[in-house]
């Protein structure tokens, strides 16, 4: 919490210098929004996107001096929302949260109507890998013991429960598992992931995939048991968890969920670096430290020129993962 | 348990949780009744406000909110027929037939009493049964939620006025909207041919267009010629026990219900108002009232969709899986507040599930004495000059519609719906089995297919899981006894 109060002082040195001088100080470095920031999200309240930028605003509004104003524009897939981003002026005011849904929506559903040139990737604020996990009552307790079964049962028998329709991030990281392994499971899309959860519990699915936030209070109370993580390292709260490449089943680890910033095109290189500053600077509040451990999420450090390579790569994974599925028309 | 219990009235002990309470229930009591907002965008609205709280204060706040918000959405039904979500359609079927009759304020004081004998029922379940019932709802895979979808879509012939072939074409109709949007399983867009469809038809502009809209263009043809006089409400106390005592089993029976409903994850108030509304009607001994201004009809859907709140709030506290949309907010809320729900949320927060259930008990009351207080002022609401109503329903339609997802699309929907209800209504097609169907279709549909992908096509997983058998076999009773009782009837004759 000293952070937050050093910010705090820090923030009243400067808006004094600035009134005082006239000169706005250290202009380049720190940004200094001229009015309150709307942040646009893809979703309705509640979601995991909703509650990292909400437990951030409490930190990021003192360090900038405005509030942030979070706004929910779900709906028609996250174009509602990035039509109002696209078109918003690029003056660091209007900036949006993204996920990777984002990315396979511009090459599916939203393919012509929107393209990753259309914004600004200003950084990346979470890095959200994905789990395999199965509930303590099943068979199931290794990631070798689903392989092994998958296999025994042949092709599309054993169930997997997780979120979104064929094409989604997650199958799509989970098809990248299954070649490595050479096994076929049975996607069961969920437009949720409680429903997974409860589908898992009540035994209606074998295994299912999620991020570790909502799954991690069922670990620790052993309903379920994780497998594998389908990501480039091991989860500080899932210590004896293997990764999948750990488990011998190598697969391209940068497919992560990833919740980034992004903003309208054409928004100045200079500002970009700016906001992902303060942004990145916000996320190493201890306050925030707190709640990305409990929700067993990583804050990477990505500014605008990383972010926007990155997407590039994710753009180009998806693609390749899409066309092989049949998923590009 | 009790030592339990009693901690968590002890909080009561803090002036803040009586402020967060009453602050809740005030806010929410607003926010329900103005349609588009409802429970869940309300909760959602408060949470900044809940940053620096205590968490007891907090959630105790954000409980007392959805409870009211519930309760708050009958207001605006009963009163301009102008259902702000889908849990309140069902009151303003009685509701606002018994404000055309100059019965405002006796509707009104009968719903908030139906709501407040919801929520202590339920309640009371909540705090023995949460744990094991929340247990025994995770048996409902995807084929028993088709199953129950197609017991509620059974029930639709007891809500069609006269004509079984109207009915039929309503509820034909509500499917068909039902199909639009992104297939949930394969992604592929259908009947969506812009990306605003993709999530099809949003529920609320579809409520505030067939239902206030369409009675909007009612009162245009109608001219200024109509005038009511709301018989005056004299007190709190207006409505005679006697009232309440002969609806006694509905109130039992509604608050149980939907209090089961409420405790199954993804059915939720809307179906729990439905299911009580058609059950009081078919055991009603004046089943031709309903729909008419029926004091049963009235207890019976606002009864069971505020005991769903108890009943939703189970999964959230006894698994950390929400039951409702409105408690997966709750669960933000809480996460913001350094709490993990989880199984383990009673062995290492037992101050938040307990303050909860202490809070639905003490705000029962708040609610009561808000709400009749309110009922007198709200009755006045029926005396406004019906071209003036007009008037405001439009814009609340308007405004609302435009609040429920920030955005001019669902204006569009709503004006659309609006004409389209009009000439339903005109053609003497009766608009509540479409919003059923609608609500029903989506839910029939996903979890059809998804039972269907886990059985890898075979139908075994609809006769072999004893669950599902059982509710299919109602839902074709359903079909066929009143059938049956009808060629018997005819046959006679």
């Amino acid at each position: 919490m000293t952070f937050t109060i050093s910010r705090r002082s820090l923030g009243l040195a400067l808006a004094a210098t600035v009134a005082l001088t006239g000169i706005p100080a250290m202009a380049q470095d720190t940004w200094q929004p001229e009015g309150p920031v709307r942040i646009l999200m893809h979703t309705k309240p509640g979601g995991t996107a909703d509650i990292f930028i909400r437990t951030l605003a409490a930190t990021l509004e003192p360090a900038i001096g405005q509030p942030l104003v979070v706004e929910n524009l779900p709906g028609a897939g996250g174009a509602n929302q990035m039509n109002q981003i696209r078109r918003a002026e690029p003056d660091g005011l209007t900036l949006g949260i993204n996920t990777v849904s984002h990315f396979t929506g511009m090459l599916t559903n939203l393919k012509g109507v929107f393209a990753p040139d259309n914004f600004s990737w200003i950084a990346a604020a979470q890095i959200d890998p994905i789990l395999l996990f199965s509930s303590t009552e099943s068979d199931i307790d290794t990631i070798e013991d689903l392989v092994a079964l998958a296999k025994e049962r042949g092709d599309g028998v054993v169930n997997i429960g997780g979120f979104g329709p064929v094409g989604s991030m997650q199958h799509i990281g989970i098809s990248m598992f299954e070649k490595s392994a050479g096994i076929k499971l049975n996607w069961v899309a969920f437009e949720a992931t409680p429903d997974i959860l409860t589908a898992l519990l009540g035994g209606h699915v074998d295994v299912g995939v999620s991020n570790l936030g909502p799954t991690l209070p069922f670990f620790e109370s052993d309903r379920l048991e994780a497998l594998a993580i389908l990501g480039p390292d091991r989860l500080e709260s899932l210590p004896d968890t293997p990764t999948v490449n750990e488990a011998g089943y190598p697969v391209n680890t940068d497919w992560v969920q990833v919740r980034g910033l992004f903003g309208p095109a054409d928004m100045d290189p200079a500002l970009q670096t700016q906001i992902a500053d303060a942004f990145q600077l916000a996320m190493q509040a201890e306050s925030y430290q707190d709640y990305a451990a409990k929700s067993g999420v990583e804050t990477p450090d990505m500014g605008p020129e990383d972010y926007s390579a990155f997407v590039q790569q994710l753009m180009t994974v998806a693609e390749e993962n899409l066309r092989e599925q049949n998923l590009l028309n | 348990m009790f030592e339990n219990l009693a901690l968590g009235f002890a909080a009561f002990g803090d002036p803040y949780v009586w402020l967060g309470l009453l602050v809740g229930a005030l806010a929410g009591y607003l926010i329900g009744a103005i349609p588009g907002l409802g429970p869940s965008l309300g909760v959602a609205l408060l949470i900044p406000f809940t940053y620096g709280m205590d968490p007891v204060v907090a959630i105790v706040m954000l409980v007392a909110l959805y409870a009211a918000a519930e309760y708050g959405g009958a207001i605006t039904a009963v009163l301009i027929n102008t259902p702000g979500t889908a849990a309140a359609v069902a009151t303003a079927w009685d509701g606002y037939p018994l404000t055309r009759q100059g019965k405002a304020g006796i509707a009104l004081n009968l719903s908030i009493i139906g709501s407040g004998i919801g929520i202590l029922v339920s309640s009371m379940l909540l705090v023995v049964t949460a744990i094991p019932l929340s247990e025994l709802a995770l048996n409902f895979g995807p084929g028993e939620y088709f199953a129950l979808a197609v017991v509620g879509l059974s029930l639709v012939s007891g809500l069609s006025e006269g004509s079984v072939l109207k009915g039929a074409i309503a509820m034909g109709l509500g499917l068909a909207l039902a199909t639009v949007g992104l297939d949930t399983q394969t992604g592929i867009p259908r009947f969506a041919y812009n990306p605003e469809f993709f999530e099809g038809f949003p529920l609320v502009p579809v409520l505030l267009g067939l239902y206030a809209l369409s009675e909007v263009l009612f009162m245009l043809e109608d001219g200024p010629t109509q005038k009511i006089k709301s018989q005056p409400i004299t007190g709190i106390l207006a409505v005679p026990f006697s009232v309440y005592w002969k609806l006694r089993g509905h109130l039992v029976r509604s608050s149980l219900l939907g209090y089961v409903i409420g405790v199954i994850p993804g059915a939720g108030a809307s179906i729990a108002s439905f299911m009580s509304y058609i059950i009081a009607k078919k055991t009603s001994k004046e089943p031709e009232k309903f729909g008419k201004g029926s004091y049963e009809g009235l207890v019976a859907s606002e009864t069971a969709n505020n005991a769903a709140v108890s009943g939703a709030m189970a999964p959230l506290l006894a698994l950390g899986i929400p039951g409702s949309a409105t408690t997966a907010v709750l669960i933000g809320a809480l996460m913001i507040q350094g709490i993990q729900p989880g199984p383990l949320l009673f062995t290492r927060n037992p101050e938040i599930p307990y303050s909860i259930f202490a809070s639905l008990f003490i705000g029962v009351p708040v609610m009561i004495v808000i709400g009749l207080a309110g009922a007198r002022l709200w009755a006045q609401v029926a005396n406004i000059p019906r071209p003036a109503i007009a008037a405001i329903v439009a814009t609340i339609c308007l405004i609302g519609a435009y609040a429920s997802s920030n955005s001019i699309f669902p204006v569009f929907i709503m004006t659309a719906f609006g004409i389209i209800g009009y000439v339903l209504r005109k053609a003497k097609i009766p608009l509540a089995p479409i919003i059923l169907a609608l609500v029903l279709g989506d839910m029939m549909e996903t979890n059809f297919r998804r039972a269907m992908v886990i059985s890898r096509g075979s139908y075994d997983i609809f006769y072999t899981h004893p669950l599902t058998l059982v509710l299919l076999v109602v839902a074709v009773l359903a079909f066929v006894v009143p059938l049956v009782n009808d060629l018997r009837a005819r046959r006679r004759a």
